[in-house]
């Protein structure tokens, strides 16, 4: 099957996340609907083959099929950014970069557990969730704050990388699990500097007014 | 100090960017803080006359903030001017949302929910912004605390003691050598609380590596303010008793 493929569940954030880097990146793909709920369909055996801990996104690039949404965001920079920007290629630039998909595949964890409990009732302590989902924004409106201060505008580097498109759905969706945006100025700043970024899209949960 | 007549400070300036808004509350009251597009601060009333939505989801046009559910456009006084789903209209003077009176000064937005209160009372100082911190405490608890973590000077590097000193019934000033900050205090519930953190002085000195010096004290602060106390000594001398 040539060229790019999603797995795509249209309310799944961590698709968000692959739409986003494909649209910000310019690219053509193909997206094949999977009926996560209340289907469950990303738990039966032709998807379990691809993604064998049943998580959504899933991406096929030619031969390759690939799960692990910062493993997709990091396939996608290296093999189809000719500018070399989204993921600096080494240095300081590359480290950052991992430190801030770390974050958002381990700290964030708490957030997409939050918004599922919230929109899908699944099972959770909705006061705990929420109260990890916020000291997990907060640390990341302190690193903005002193980013400011250094006169930066984004998590990583001078400009933006697949670190910010990683961390942008937890901040945007929050109050799809009761966080508003009222007490972390620095992401409201970068948040909309986000929503300039060509080829932005929105998705539902994020209105596209601003 | 919680009553509506005094000003309350509701956010650093630097927080609220021309065309956009957010959410806040004073003693439980929400509160929407929005900048319109030529700059200036407007503090009102949360909600949306028309179906109770929050106008701080809403969105800044102009010198309008308009209402994300239905798109209700509302000028500088509150009044709403333009209804999308009947764009002929001349809407009533009635269809009006609660405004505050509001002011800038000090590198902070203040309002008050008193109709008729007394002048502002903060000299115009040039500041740089530093940091709001949001506290689970009340505010009593918070300016208590205000001098918990020593302040390190920036200007002159040497020791210096911290000294905390009141300006208002809402705002403070913490300072050590030549260097001072002046916090804001926010009464957003009885139970929770901000501290808008601005550093006295001018942008050549401060900006840039003098706001990244007070960052640290702002967030040992909070830290400090936030962490479990260790239980009191008696705690263990009764479940020693119980044995």
């Amino acid at each position: 099957m040539p060229g790019l493929v999603l797995y795509n569940y249209e309310l799944d954030e961590s698709c968000y996340k692959v739409r986003l880097a494909l649209s910000l990146l310019g690219l053509d793909w193909q997206p094949v609907a999977v009926d996560v709920f209340p289907g469950k369909e990303h738990l039966t055996p032709p998807y379990l083959a691809m993604s064998p801990a049943g998580r959504l996104p899933i991406l096929r690039d030619g031969d390759l099929v690939l799960h692990g949404t910062e493993a997709i965001l990091a396939h996608l920079a290296r093999t189809h950014d000719p500018s070399g920007k989204w993921l600096p290629p080494n240095g300081a630039g590359f480290a950052v970069v991992m430190q801030w998909l770390n974050f958002s595949a381990h700290d964030l964890g708490v957030t997409i557990a939050a918004r599922r409990q919230s929109l899908f009732d699944t099972p959770g302590d909705e006061a705990a969730l929420r109260a990890a989902s916020s000291h997990a924004i907060r640390i990341m409106d302190d690193h903005m704050t002193a980013r400011g201060f250094a006169r930066a505008d984004w998590f990583a580097a001078g400009h933006a990388t697949i670190a910010d498109i990683a961390l942008f759905p937890a901040f945007a969706l929050s109050r799809d699990f009761g966080i508003d945006h009222d007490e972390y100025p620095a992401l409201r700043r970068w948040a909309r500097r986000f929503r300039t970024l060509p080829g932005f899209k929105t998705m539902p949960g994020i209105p596209d007014y601003h | 100090m919680n009553d509506g007549d005094n000003w309350h400070p509701v956010g650093l300036s630097h927080s609220i960017e021309a065309g956009s808004s957010a959410g806040t509350r004073l003693f439980g009251q929400e509160l929407v803080v929005w900048r319109d597009t030529s700059g200036m601060a407007h503090v009102w009333e949360d909600r949306c006359p028309h179906r109770g939505m929050k106008l701080s989801f809403g969105f800044v046009r102009g010198d309008h903030i308009a209402c994300l559910y239905h798109g209700w456009q509302y000028d500088r006084g509150g009044y709403c001017r333009y209804i999308p789903a009947h764009p002929d209209l001349d809407v009533p003077k009635t269809f009006k949302v609660p405004v505050y009176v509001t002011q800038e000064q000090g590198g902070m937005i203040w309002t008050t929910l008193s109709g008729n209160p007394a002048p502002l009372a903060v000299d115009r100082d040039q500041t740089v912004p530093l940091r709001s911190l949001y506290l689970d405490c009340s505010a009593q608890a918070a300016i208590a605390e205000l001098g918990m973590v020593k302040l390190v000077p920036f200007v002159s590097r040497g020791l210096a003691d911290t000294v905390v000193h009141r300006l208002t019934d809402t705002l403070y000033a913490v300072s050590t050598g030549g260097d001072r900050l002046r916090v804001g205090i926010q009464a957003i519930s009885e139970t929770r609380t901000a501290l808008h953190v601005a550093i006295c002085g001018s942008p050549e000195l401060y900006e840039g590596s003098g706001q990244s010096h007070f960052l640290d004290w702002a967030l040992q602060l909070r830290r400090a303010i936030q962490q479990p106390r260790p239980r009191a000594p008696a705690a263990r001398g009764a479940a020693a008793e119980m044995n």
